[in-house]
């Protein structure tokens, strides 16, 4: 074995082993006594949270609602992560993405069990990942999560049927709008909660434009609102990140 | 209902003798395609082998008693899960030879030579290749 | 009945070692695939034990569900990396 690779493993094996070491400092699950529960802010929420916003997942009314600046700045990092990559591998010239297109054509014959089985998932997949999005107040899930496997049916589709198949069905322009309305549906609702005279993503005041709804539950909905603008978000630059790595920028060709 | 239960553990117990039979062949085996071999039949039965007596025991621990006096609520979560847990069997059993054979495809395009016999050894050299011992 | 699960899990964990040792020694890159995909689809199940240990299955189901699908999608990505790989030098050496 090479000096780097034995440095390396000495490394990983020094860092897991006081991760592993550091677990066993850790309260018990569900300590009521547990350092994480003594402050006031975590106590507020624990106590309040179901009441505020009618939500059982205290996960995704901490992190749609509470703190709705850090998620939305979350998925605007993953949209940036997507522009800088298609800016940085560009587009590739069109003499070179027909050349590629050529040999492409004659090198990728493409496997029909593959191409079976892809047909088989992605609708189970695409399905799941939408109960995932919209189960995440009652279970574990939400936009991220949601997003992460309906761009991965995407994927699915590229590598199976290549990486044309996909794009035909969510170009790349497409792509990007989806990505951009995802935002765009995030910071809106924050922007008309302003608009109704709230601070920025201060959902309650909502109530006044969703029918049939009191202060609660507008902020339920509108966690639900800003959940699907994450999906549409992390989604959209997934399948992107995926097709200009896999093809090198070329947008053709791919794995 | 203790049946069922014994059902169940005779079928996880099942699944974890033939994922051991699995590891045993990834293990021993002499060469990439044999190994592909026992982990993708062993693992795929095992795994299903497993979720089934995992779906046993849930229907297992579902309060009859009251179910059968009319309080059929308490049915909707164990039917909801044991379906999730058929669902994931199902998945398994249709994507783990899908991915076997992608991967036996790619490992045949990529060049990697069966070990055919000893006598063959000398003139089919498997490159890279060394049997465990 | 918890018993019983954890000993299952544990009898699954360390049924996995021998596979954890054709993923560091495998000659080759394949082999090493085949033994990420095969501790993949054994962890499934143990997401689905643990969760009987818990007494959660509902909760676990989910994330057992959602690896099975991401694991098949990761083991397929990387069987297509390699096929393409050697298709690459093909086309370069000719």
């Amino acid at each position: 074995m090479a000096p780097m690779k034995i440095v390396a493993l000495i490394t990983v094996i020094i860092t897991g082993g006081l991760l592993l070491y550091a677990t066993g400092d850790f309260p018990a699950w569900g300590d009521p006594l547990s350092p994480a529960n003594n402050s006031a802010l975590s106590r507020h929420y624990i106590e309040q949270s179901r009441v505020e916003t009618a939500v059982p997942n205290l996960v995704t009314a901490v992190l749609a609602d509470y703190r709705g600046y850090d998620t939305m700045f979350e998925t605007v990092v993953v949209f940036v992560a997507g522009l800088a990559i298609l800016a940085v591998l560009g587009q590739g010239t069109s003499r070179e993405r027909a050349a590629i297109q050529r040999s492409a054509e004659r090198y990728q014959e493409r496997d029909m069990i593959n191409i079976m089985t892809a047909r088989l998932i992605v609708p189970v997949l695409q399905l799941f990942s939408l109960y995932v999005l919209a189960h995440g107040h009652y279970s574990p899930g939400g936009g991220f999560q949601g997003g992460v496997m309906f761009g991965a049916s995407f994927i699915l589709i590229a590598l199976a049927g290549g990486l044309p198949e996909a794009l035909s069905r969510l170009s790349i322009p497409g792509a990007l709008l989806l990505a951009g309305l995802g935002v765009l549906l995030y910071g809106g609702t924050g922007l008309v909660c302003m608009m109704l005279g709230q601070n920025f993503l201060d959902y309650h005041i909502l109530h006044r434009l969703l029918p049939a709804t009191d202060a609660v539950m507008a902020r339920y909905h509108a966690m639900l609102i800003v959940e699907i603008g994450v999906a549409f978000t992390v989604t959209a630059i997934m399948f992107i990140i995926y097709a200009a790595l896999s093809s090198r920028g070329r947008m053709t060709g791919g794995l | 209902m203790i049946i069922l239960q014994i059902t169940g553990a005779i079928l996880v117990i099942l699944g974890l003798v033939f994922f051991l039979g699995a590891a045993v062949g990834v293990v021993r085996f002499p060469d990439f395609y044999s190994r592909m071999h026992a982990a993708g039949k062993g693992d795929t039965l095992s795994t299903i082998l497993m979720l089934l007596g995992i779906v046993c025991f849930l229907i297992a621990d579902v309060p009859w008693a009251a179910v059968i006096h009319g309080d059929f609520s308490l049915l909707v979560e164990p039917i909801l899960t044991s379906i999730k847990v058929l669902m994931i069997a199902l998945l398994i059993m249709v994507t783990s030879p899908t991915s076997t054979h992608a991967l036996m495809q790619a490992g045949y395009d990529s060049g990697i030579k069966p070990h055919l016999s000893e006598a063959d050894d000398d003139s089919t050299p498997s490159d890279e290749e060394t049997p465990t011992p | 009945m918890e018993l019983f699960f954890k000993l299952a899990g544990m009898a699954l964990f360390v049924l996995m070692l021998p596979i954890f040792y054709r993923l560091i020694a495998g000659p080759n890159a394949m082999d090493r695939i085949l033994a990420v995909n095969v501790i993949g689809t054994k962890t499934t199940v143990l997401l689905v034990i643990i969760g009987m240990i818990f007494a959660r299955v509902g909760m676990f189901v989910d994330f057992a569900l959602a690896y099975a699908l991401l694991n098949f999608i990761g083991s397929l990505a990387a069987a297509r990396y390699y096929h393409q790989d050697r298709l690459r030098q093909e086309r370069g050496a000719s």
